[in-house]
């Protein structure tokens, strides 16, 4: 490999991180702002994105296969299938299982075990659904539009499906920064995180922007679970564990509780693993093979938290007086 | 006691009990506050205050007890429908939003509110009472000094426009000059007709501008009167102001 070979592969290379990255942020934030106003890590968000994912793929087996419409339209009814899906789940969650804990004053650790337990019950949930129609391993089906490629530079070129993938999860980043730094619902959504106690006082019922703020995750990973299934063509009740962990990364590397922090870290390590995934094989020869993406990746983030636990966008902890 | 008022005191606290885990913190505590006053609520370390304070707002919901405003019970509402019903609550430690800008902080003040002329008419007039604020409308709440942020608390809590302002302890960690300006104010606020319910530990500025005074201890009343009485009265400085 020359020095001009390996810099040929660069743009696409780039190109597929940031659409993997983008996939990781839109997952991230729904970590990060449920950590914002709850302190809670909730490990059943994989799950919701998942459910996403299948979602969208019986959408598209049961609707649209042979249908005539424009494959965008019947992506965006995907969507909207998937997000009010896993919107809905997000708010269950919240109302049936983490807000009487929260009421009963139960310790930190009780809403995490529930997080757990409601992330298995979601796969096990799923799988047996899925057995009941057979194969609980769903392809995505082909769509020949998203495969049409459009130049990216000179050489390269970039599919209709990833423009398609960074279009939306662009559109939906840009959309919640709007809502949550311009809109009276955000600035609620930012005093909880900040004070509840304090935020109660203003009049702002805090256990209604709670909810909206599970509602507004669990949109964000049921649309990234169209994306997902869109990019990766498969899904499976386990499909979340991965991509949900990456995120909760992703979330943990910007700063989690910080929406840009879990825009950036997401875009950081969807390329970082997509840039050492091409380069690892290149550089050593094939001793270090593609499947090692993740250990770096990994590895650069416990190296960033040494010297920055707060993770990159992260404040420190103010105190409270 | 104001005598022969006609009508219900806007605020009235009925054998108020409260616990924090197993601490008795308040033991049948009842006092009122009409219309127009500024009561003071004053006492030791531990007395009560913040508790009572927090037991009005329904913070702290382990209470038995009643509470009226406006001579209906408050004590099954949520902590934001007490707010809107028109108690604004200064909370101890003055719970500014750090993150926010003073402006997003005043915002939030007046949440419940959609009519955007309204808020800016507030706006202004917080800014009246408040100059200092108005200069530093996009700077982050958790940049100013002490002082700035219990203005900034109280304007906040104006934004509300409330009928009755529960104020606890503004002169706490403030400045001596700081601590004079804000009496001054909430004096201020008193004379454009907002009823104000203060806690204090400095008993003696308290009392310089209350009408009213209960001095709470150990969770109990343990004397009230007119404010100018007790302040004149060496006996109960002693015993229990804490002042030689």
């Amino acid at each position: 490999m020359t020095y001009s070979d390996i810099l040929m592969l660069l743009p696409v290379t780039l190109a597929d991180g940031l659409v993997l990255g983008l996939v990781y942020a839109t997952i991230a934030l729904g970590y990060s702002m449920v950590y914002g106003v709850l302190g809670l890590i909730n490990f059943a968000h994989s799950e919701i994105f998942m459910v996403g994912a299948i979602v969208s793929v019986e959408v598209m087996t049961y609707a649209f296969v042979g249908s005539d419409l424009h494959p965008i339209i019947q992506i965006a009814v995907a969507m909207v299938c998937a997000a009010t899906v896993s919107g809905t789940l997000a708010v269950a969650a919240e109302r049936i299982a983490y807000r009487p804990l929260r009421i009963r004053k139960a310790p930190f650790l009780a809403p995490l075990i529930t997080a757990i337990g409601i992330s298995l019950f979601l796969q096990d949930a799923v799988r047996f659904i899925e057995s009941l129609f057979g194969q609980f391993i769903r392809p995505f089906p082909s769509i020949p539009f998203f495969d049409q490629q459009i130049p990216l530079t000179a050489n390269d070129t970039i599919s209709y499906k990833s423009v398609t993938i960074l279009v939306i999860a662009g559109t939906m980043l840009l959309t919640l920064n709007y809502l949550v730094q311009h809109t009276k619902l955000g600035k609620a959504i930012r005093a909880v995180a900040l004070d509840r106690k304090a935020a109660s006082l203003m009049g702002v019922n805090v256990d209604r922007i709670i909810m909206i703020t599970f509602l507004i995750g669990g949109i964000l990973a049921g649309v990234a679970g169209v994306l997902y299934a869109l990019q990766f063509g498969r899904v499976d009740p386990f499909t979340g564990f991965i991509p949900g962990l990456k995120a909760f990364t992703a979330a943990v590397l910007g700063g989690i509780g910080s929406i840009p922090g879990a825009m950036l870290g997401g875009v950081i390590l969807g390329i970082l693993e997509v840039l050492i995934g091409t380069y690892a094989p290149i550089f050593t020869n094939n001793v270090i093979g593609t499947e090692y993406k993740d250990i770096f990746a990994f590895g650069i983030l416990i190296i960033i938290l040494i010297f920055k636990p707060t993770g990159l966008l992260g404040r420190s902890t103010t105190e409270k007086v | 006691m104001t005598a022969g008022s006609q009508t219900a005191p806007l605020l009235e606290v009925r054998d108020l009990q409260a616990y924090y885990g197993h601490i008795h913190a308040l033991k049948g505590v009842s006092f009122k506050v009409e219309k127009g006053e500024i009561v003071t609520l004053i006492g030791g370390n531990g007395a009560g205050k913040t508790t009572t304070l927090a037991t009005i707002s329904r913070l702290l919901t382990s209470s038995t007890g009643d509470i009226l405003f406006e001579g209906r019970s408050i004590t099954g509402l949520e902590p934001h429908d007490v707010v809107n019903a028109g108690i604004a609550h200064v909370p101890e430690g003055r719970r500014i939003f750090s993150g926010l800008t003073i402006l997003e902080n005043l915002e939030m003040g007046a949440f419940a509110l959609s009519d955007k002329a309204e808020i800016a008419r507030r706006l202004e007039h917080g800014f009246t009472l408040f100059p200092r604020l108005k200069e530093r409308v996009k700077q982050l709440g958790g940049t100013l000094s002490g002082g700035e942020q219990q203005m900034l608390a109280v304007a906040r809590a104006l934004m509300q426009n409330p009928r009755i302002l529960l104020l606890d302890e503004p002169s706490m960690g403030l400045s001596p000059l700081f601590v004079e300006r804000i009496f001054e104010i909430i004096e201020a606020i008193n004379r454009e007709g907002t009823t104000v319910l203060l806690v204090e530990q400095n008993a003696h500025m308290a009392l310089g501008i209350a009408h009213r005074a209960y001095v709470l201890k150990n969770g109990e009343i343990a004397m009230e009167g007119d404010a100018r009485h007790l302040l004149s009265d060496d006996a109960i400085r002693e015993a229990y102001l804490g002042e030689g």
